[in-house]
């Protein structure tokens, strides 16, 4: 019995021994060799990144940012819009947001700055838009997959739209220019890197107008006469930006030779009188409020460039002060089909019955046309400023109500010419400029009236309203560089 | 020798005597023995007869006779003598002890072996000194062994050994040997003499008393059995297993039996109360800002992280497993016990290990409980109809519009635009224009005032369900000494309160461990989930449309209550919609309650294998692959009959004047997918030392490597126009869809309505060792180190090659000499200190980027998701802990009280973005805070009765926890982001999850909320400077802990378990205001007339109110002096910061075990039956802070039945 096993046991035992042995032997550094190996592999097995999102390498990489409209091509002037009282708000709303309600009502006492931390978003979005630009700027030269050709003109569009929200930022939070006191007075905050910590100085409105006529003006030989997209920046947009910038400098000569260099590259004008007649089934049913494909969007043939204001998504447009409304040409096919006046509850106003997307921090011709008008009135070509202005008026009023107007000076001229202007770029920073600097000349400056409640509210003409203050938000928390407001309430 | 080769490694090194072989080996045999049903065996018949014949030719007639095989070392026959024996059909057994009876020879019978073993040497009688032997038998991890035998060698004089381990016998030969032994253990000699004389001896340690007095403590240890791995007093940190001696760290354990008297519904639930220090799935409060705050889950030694990604974010959720299959669950509490695992340890670690099947007869349980909960929706909180008509009334005397001249025209159009949708609002404005008479109005406002709760009442009538819950398991073990087997299958059948909504999943656990050979174990594992979820869509809470409760769900002729366009939308939507034939916008919610659902079918499958290779006594290796796998596949059909379909496909409806009146979507179902795709592996090498040098010195010892990769992928599609027939669907076009104008109804369409795509990935390499020290298993000192590096964290070396750490010291104070036991029977003090890490899985070093199609452009657009963040590393938190074991009165009171302080240093905090640098709105986060946590944590238990028929158990538990942040340099740039995001702007001083409020100046004489700005002055509008923000309290609770009882008399267990918690706030959030909604048409806010709560009835009414209510008089939107910051102030004032202390009633059951005479019969070996009630009340301070806790949900009744095979 126990004889059966032995041979079992010896053979066991053999084996047993060499495996010991072998295992004590090899399988410690085989280990260890193991352990050493996957040191050396380690690095590249940790260097895996997760998919979804990458770091930005290739030109095209960058070149996707700029098609990032959230981020980049938003210009939110609310407050301004509320301010000059073009767009209708219910007092319902205005209850619910005090800055507004201070805009709105031209409320001088109320102190804005400690209120603006409800609306930050001017600020917050046109920095955001130059942090993508500087970026852009900093990083296309050593991009890869690219002609030096293709990197220079995507830096060159960089520098155009970062020019833009300069614009955008100097016309609402710094005072309006003057040349006799614009390089005094303080602007706002000028940087130019997209890192963290990044120094940047708030300069003086001289060296900010400066600053972005420079940019374009590097950038234009770079720029390409048809952009991959409406936002990619052109020559035409450029020339066309330069013209809106010489002219709130009030550069008339400057203003109308880009006017003029923008206009050779687009001078298409977009027929209302058409559209509404197409529409006109729907514009003049009683009680129907319809919801028309809006034109101003992406493919609006009037497009230099393109940029959305509050919103860039799909939406109806604002809606209409009846005021503010009164104040279209009688006739005039553009007011007729995107407002239509409509009463609820206790509030009536011009319902927006267009939807989609609207260009309202871009530039079109129509802008470009008024600038040489005002050009050529100022420099007292009025019947060429009227020739100008009729043309973008023949494809607005209706022809029932159209005549070309004439008229027999400068001022007369020039108060058609902003009554047109005021219509077509209503909710954008333009109209906000224009009537700051109309406001400084004594002959145009207006005093806005009206009666709310029951009671009559003036906005002067010089009161601190027309500049916004800096948001709490920037200031307190300013990053590598000081803020100081540039009004104080 | 070499049969003891098969028992033994290492014997060729370290020879040992071959009676301790055959000892050690009659006690496995013993055993196994005991536990092997095999006494028919016994009785085979042997005939025989012969004279001086050799036992070995005795032991061939019996193999011949009965087919039993002798086993035995040959040196034994040396001293055997020849056999004289006549035996005609003797039983085996009998036959033996007779031929073996002369013989220097014991016998044992295992299976169809035969083992013989030297007979001991009979002692001669010899008159001696007679003393007292006393003392306590205890196993290695402190645990008392009652039952114990404690026998005096050579003789049949013997005791076991009482409760507590205790023993005592008189009148013992001073030169005796006791043997004590006791079942699973090896056998322990003690020789009284060497005893006496003061010899030390090997785990027995002499307790002094008088000189006739033999007291001592001993030691068994657990015979050689690496199957049974799991020692009952012991800790499992996944990486080893610690005995409750050696351990250095803060521990803390659940066994199977403590959860027994409950259901296993959730491994939340199983640990809720019975961990000092665990709170909500936190363990020892919150340790990170913005990494992961949930503990590490290991099951059987493996780290499973079910996480899945939701967007761009990734959640962490409960690993899968079979509740039942639960042996043991251990706790890491502190660095040394979880530091081991590296950048994942900061928030402890919970191990859990799954049953095994142990050695003996196979075992069979089975188990089914079902689960049922009335439904109910507690209305005490809301106000009721009545309340509701009475607030529309005073909405309609307060409206300016209605005493203004126009106040018809006004009130019919705000009935043809559809502004408010209530129907005594409506009644006003009818009655306001003309429509109604005051005495119609009247009577339509008491109507619905008389309805009281109406619409919860329809909604729990034909809604609603009660919940239904059923679970059934079933599992089934074997283990031999070569290979055990264990396999469950857990069955939950869920039907929950809404009617659609139900889950079903079978879960199957598949384990075997293969003895290959005396070194070589493997073990494999496989576990498998099926899932199927159905999700009921539509939810009649929030049907789309307002209600209040006297609306309904049904009409009073018994059909569905359809709520119609007509009667919400403006009089111009619906002439449109009417105008192009669009498609229905009526809403019925009962037709809408079985649409739309959605469906989850999941498998999911984690299997190992193990490979466990001993080289020595003292040396193993073991190698270890785990690999995970789980696939979620949702599909939901949206109907096309759906209000769903109907609306979203009127949303792109569009007339232009190119192409006149198109829908772009296309009518018919839409079918969206969702795929989750997990799999996740780990490979890790372990070399484990274990030696002790000169008796005194043992020194433990693990180095290893581990490797983790896991990936998460998440995809999302949607179809439309989907036929499930015939698996057909429309092509449309995104870029249209999305640049879409001239849209009748306005929709937007984004690049995810038609798919969307996320991947994570998270890689780990680690190198780990700990050391432990013991002296005497009196001194231990412990440490431990690891690195980990991973592809989450940065580049900058200044972290990453850092490694984490812990030391560790314990002191076994009962073993020193000068302890005196007797109340106590253990006590430890221990103490740690190092460094667990902690990681944020969607955080990256790099400036990172996603891409994703701009439709209405072309192309792809970019967007920079993170700034570079070179110096991003894991997070490290220092803990210290002190602590004291105890066990007093032979184990029936024991108990545990530690100390911590937990401090958490480059945590990854907020920090503003610079609005001047373009982040403005962003927060990112950078290792750039830090936070202290510290406590007291206490467990108590104690047995007050211990009878043959009663045994009452009563456990207590506190735990302290107290949380600071300590710094961080971020400040809320705005009051209202201190109020609403307190987590991203945490204050240095306070805890972290803080909650911040305005102070509560009461009510103006006019009714209106107040609050204290920053200067102490009381204003009714919204303080905007920072300083106006004050804490108001902790979200966590800074103390709790739980009490638990069981009671056993005979057959029966009443046990009930209650937790508490304290010292945290909550923020109330049903407020008793209304509120206000915005409508586009309106162009701004208008009263919104929802349910609220009841309190509303307590408002301010008149002057002098305000000294007696907190509740503000209702303001309405219509009202001209109306603003938005009376009810934000109130909505943020710390009067409604409510003590969210409250006690539980988890659970409270009554089990009843069937007598074994009963169920003998069917052949079941235990049978239990058992009722529960869980969550059976709650208590709390305030009626709403109650309501927001739950604690007006109904208990779950389950009923459980338990049986053993």
């Amino acid at each position: 019995m126990y004889g059966e096993y032995t041979w079992v046991f010896k053979l066991y035992m053999l084996f047993k021994k060499a495996v010991m042995k072998f295992t004590i032997k090899y399988t410690i550094p085989i280990i260890l060799l193991l352990m050493v190996t996957s040191l050396a592999s380690c690095k590249k097995y940790l260097d895996v990144i997760p998919k979804g999102r990458k770091i930005p390498t290739t030109l095209a990489d960058y070149e996707a940012l700029v098609r990032d409209e959230y981020t980049n091509h938003r210009a939110p002037v609310t407050q301004s819009v509320l301010l000059l009282n073009d767009r209708w708000e219910s007092q319902a709303n205005l209850n619910y947001y005090p800055l507004w309600k201070a805009n709105y009502y031209w409320d001088v006492n109320t102190n804005r700055i400690s209120l603006n931390t409800t609306d930050e978003s001017a600020y917050y979005t046109a920095y955001s838009a130059i942090s993508t630009f500087n970026l852009i700027l900093e990083h296309a030269s050593t991009a890869t997959d690219a002609t030096d050709e293709e990197k220079n003109t995507l830096m060159a569009q960089a520098r155009l739209g970062r020019a833009m929200h300069y614009f955008v930022l100097v016309n609402y939070y710094a005072d309006t220019y003057e040349a006799s006191n614009a390089a005094s007075k303080l602007s706002v905050p000028l940087i130019e890197s997209a890192d963290i910590d990044a120094p940047h100085k708030q300069v003086t409105i001289q060296e900010m107008y400066d600053y972005i006529i420079n940019n374009v003006t590097e950038a234009i030989p770079h720029l390409p006469e048809e952009g991959a997209t409406i936002v990619h920046g052109t020559k035409g947009a450029a020339y066309a930006f330069l013209a809106r910038v010489y002219l709130q400098m009030s550069n008339y000569d400057q203003a109308l030779i880009n006017a003029n260099e923008a206009l050779a590259r687009n001078d298409k004008l977009f027929d209302y009188v058409d559209y509404y007649n197409s529409y006109k089934a729907q514009i003049d049913q009683p009680d129907n409020y319809p919801s028309l494909p809006s034109p101003r969007g992406y493919d609006y043939v009037e497009n230099y460039i393109m940029m959305h204001g509050e919103s860039i998504y799909s939406r109806r447009e604002s809606h209409l002060r009846v005021d503010r409304a009164a104040r279209f040409e009688t006739g005039d096919a553009m007011l007729l089909c995107r407002w239509k006046p409509r009463v609820v509850g206790s509030e009536t106003y011009y319902y927006a019955i267009t939807t989609g997307y609207y260009n309202e921090g871009g530039i079109t011709t129509t802008e470009v046309y008024m600038i040489k008008a005002e050009c050529l009135a100022r420099k007292n070509d009025i019947d060429g400023a009227m020739d100008v202005l009729n043309a973008v008026r023949e494809k607005r009023i209706l022809p029932a109500h159209y005549a070309p107007l004439t008229a027999g000076t400068t001022q007369e001229a020039i108060e058609y010419i902003r009554r047109t202007k005021e219509n077509e770029t209503l909710f954008s920073i333009v109209a906000f400029g224009d009537m700051r600097r109309f406001n400084k000349d004594p002959l145009y400056a207006r005093t806005y009236t009206k009666t709310e409640n029951g009671e009559t509210l003036t906005l002067s003409p010089d009161s601190h309203m027309w500049t916004m203050p800096i948001p709490l938000g920037a200031v307190k928390n300013a990053g590598n560089g000081t803020i100081q407001q540039n009004v104080n309430q | 020798m070499q049969i003891a080769a098969l028992f033994r490694s290492g014997a060729e090194r370290k020879p040992f005597t071959k009676t301790m072989f055959i000892m050690k080996f009659t006690v496995i045999v013993l055993l196994a023995t005991c536990l092997q049903v095999s006494a028919k065996v016994f009785s085979q018949p042997v005939t025989f007869s012969g004279t001086n014949v050799p036992l070995k030719t005795v032991f061939n007639v019996v193999k011949e006779q009965t087919g039993y095989v002798f086993f035995f070392d040959e040196a034994l026959l040396k001293k055997t003598k020849p056999v004289t024996i006549s035996a005609k059909n003797m039983q085996l057994t009998a036959f033996l002890k007779e031929v073996l009876k002369t013989q220097p020879l014991n016998f044992h019978i295992q299976g169809r072996t035969i083992f013989l073993s030297e007979a001991p040497v009979p002692v001669q009688a010899e008159q001696r000194a007679k003393v007292k032997v006393s003392g306590f038998v205890f196993s290695t991890d402190r645990t008392p062994l009652p039952g114990a035998n404690i026998q005096i060698k050579g003789t049949a004089i013997g005791i076991a050994a009482g409760d507590g381990g205790s023993f005592a016998m008189e009148h013992v030969d001073d030169n005796a040997i006791l043997q004590i032994s006791s079942v699973g253990y090896l056998v322990k000699e003690v020789a009284l003499a060497r005893l006496k004389a003061g010899n030390e001896l090997q785990d027995i340690k002499r307790l002094y008393v008088d000189e006739s007095t033999i007291h001592f403590e001993v030691m068994l240890t657990r015979s050689a059995d690496s199957l049974d791995a799991i020692v009952v007093n012991s800790y499992t940190t996944g990486y080893q297993t610690l005995s409750k001696e050696r351990a250095t760290g803060a521990f803390a354990t659940v066994t199977a039996g403590s959860f027994k008297q409950q259901r296993l519904s959730s491994l939340n639930s199983l640990l809720e109360g019975r961990v000092a220090g665990y709170n909500n799935g936190l363990i020892r409060g919150t340790t990170s800002m913005n990494g992961v705050t949930s503990p590490l889950y290991v099951i059987d030694g493996f780290p499973v992280e079910n996480s899945s990604l939701s967007g761009n974010s990734v959640i962490e959720n409960l690993p899968g497993l079979n509740l039942e299959d639960i042996e043991k669950i251990t706790i890491l509490k502190d660095a040394a016990a979880a530091s081991i695992y590296g950048a994942r340890a900061a928030n402890g670690v919970v191990v859990i290990v799954t049953k095994k099947a142990k050695k003996g007869k196979p075992q069979v349980n089975a188990s089914s409980t079902f689960t049922f909960q009335p439904y109910n929706f507690y209305t005490g909180r809301l106000a009721s109809a009545e309340d509701m008509v009475e607030i529309e009334k005073e909405w309609a005397a307060n409206n300016p519009n209605f005493q203004s001249p126009n106040a018809a025209t006004y009130a019919n159009s705000m009935l043809a635009n559809n502004i408010y949708y209530s129907q005594g609002v409506k009644a006003h404005l009818d009655y306001y224009a003309g429509n109604l008479s005051q005495q119609d109005l009247d009577t339509k406002l008491q109507q619905l005032a008389q309805s009281g709760y109406h619409f919860y009442d329809e909604l729990e009538q034909y809604a609603k369900r009660n919940v239904f819950l059923q679970q059934h398991n079933l599992s089934v073990a074997n283990a031999s000494d070569k290979n055990a087997f264990y396999v469950s299958v857990t069955y939950r059948h869920n039907a929950l309160e809404d009617k659609y909504s139900a889950n079903k999943s079978l879960g199957v656990n598949l384990r075997n461990t293969a003895h290959i050979t005396n070194w070589l174990d493997l073990e494999v594992s496989s576990y498998l989930q099926y899932t199927d979820k159905q999700e009921q869509y539509f939810n009649p809470l929030s049907p789309g449309y307002n209600y209040l409760p006297y609306d309904g769900l049904m009409n009073d002729d018994g059909s569905a209550y359809t709520s119609y366009a007509a009667s919400r939308l403006s009089a111009n939507t619906i002439n449109i919609i009417n105008q192009y034939k669009l498609y229905s916008m009526d809403i019925t919610p009962l037709d809408e309650l079985g649409l739309n659902r959605g469906n989850t079918k999941g498998f999911m499958s984690r299997s190992y294998a193990k490979l466990h290779v001993k080289f020595s006594k003292w040396l193993n290796y073991q190698v270890s692959f785990q690999y995970e796998n789980n696939n979620d596949r949702f599909s939901r059909l949206y109907d096309k009959n759906s209000y769903y379909v109907r609306n979203r496909v009127n949303a792109f409806a569009q007339y232009t004047a190119a192409n006149g009146f198109q829908y772009l979507l296309p009518y018919g179902h839409i079918f969206n997918r969702q795929t989750q795709l997990n799999n996740a592996y780990n490979f890790r090498q372990q070399l484990n030392f274990d030696k002790t040098f000169n008796r005194h010195h043992n020194i433990t010892a693990i180095v290893g490597s581990e490797t983790r990769n896991t990936k998460l992928e998440y995809n999302s599609q949607t179809q439309y126009n989907y036929d499930p027939d015939v698996l057909s669907y429309s092509m449309v076009n995104g870029a249209t869809l999305a640049s879409a104008t001239g849209l009748l109804l306005g929709g937007t369409f984004n690049a995810s309505d038609l798919g969307s795509d996320n991947e994570a990935i998270n890689r780990f390499v680690s190198f780990y060792g700990n050391i432990g020290y013991s002296y005497d298993d009196k001194y231990l000192l412990t440490g431990s180190l690891r690195w980990d590096r991973s592809n989450l964290w940065g580049t900058d070396s200044k972290y990453q090659d850092k490694p984490l750490w812990s030391i560790g010291a314990g002191w076994n104070i009962y073993k020193e000499d000068f302890f005196t036991p007797g109340l106590v029977t253990f006590l430890k003090l221990r103490s740690s200190y190092g460094i667990g890490g902690n990681i944020a899985k969607n955080s990256a070093p790099y400036m990172t980027a996603y891409y994703n199609p701009n439709f209405q452009l072309g192309g792809m657009q970019g967007s920079i998701s993170s700034r570079p963040n070179p110096l991003l590393s894991w997070e490290r938190t220092f803990t210290g802990n002190i602590g004291i074991d105890f066990v007093l009165y032979g184990n029936r009171v024991s108990g545990s009280v530690d100390y911590y302080n937990k401090h958490g240093k480059d945590l990854l905090a907020s920090t503003q973005g610079v609005p001047t640098e373009g982040w403005g709105y962003s927060t990112y986060t950078i290792n750039n805070g830090e936070m202290t946590n510290h406590g007291i944590e206490t467990t108590i238990s104690a047995d007050i009765i211990r009878t043959k028929d009663w045994k009452w158990n009563l456990t207590g538990m506190f735990a302290f926890n107290k949380n600071k942040v300590t710094y961080v340099n971020v400040e809320a740039p705005v009051y209202f982001l201190q109020l609403d995001y307190p987590d991203a702007f945490p204050r240095v001083g306070d805890p972290f999850n803080s909650i911040y409020s305005f102070r509560w100046a009461g009510l103006s004489e006019q009714g209106l909320a107040q609050v204290y700005d920053e200067k102490g002055a009381k204003v009714s509008n919204t303080p905007s400077a920072l300083e106006a923000v004050v804490y108001s309290g902790s979200k966590i609770p800074t103390y709790s802990g739980s009490f638990s009882s069981s009671l056993d008399f005979k057959n029966f267990t009443f046990a009930f378990l209650l937790t508490y918690e304290g010292g945290h706030r909550i923020r109330n959030t049903d407020l008793p205001i209304l509120g206000s909604q915005y409508n586009s048409l309106a162009g701004g806010y208008v009263t919104a007339f929802t349910p609220v709560n009841k309190l509303i009835t307590e408002r301010w009414r008149k002057a002098g109110d305000e000294a007696v209510t907190n509740v503000p008089k209702a303001s309405f939107a219509e009202s001209p002096g109306f603003s938005s910051a009376l009810s934000t102030i109130y909505n943020y004032a710390d009067v409604n910061v409510l003590d969210a202390g409250n006690i539980r009633l988890r659970n409270i059951s009554l089990a009843y075990n069937l007598p074994s005479y009963l169920i003998k019969k069917a052949f079941i070996e235990s049978a239990r039956l058992q009722f529960n009630v869980e969550n059976a009340f709650t208590i709390a301070a305030d009626k709403n802070a109650k309501y927001l806790l739950g604690g007006f949900n109904r208990p779950y009744y389950v009923w459980g039945i338990y049986l053993g095979f």
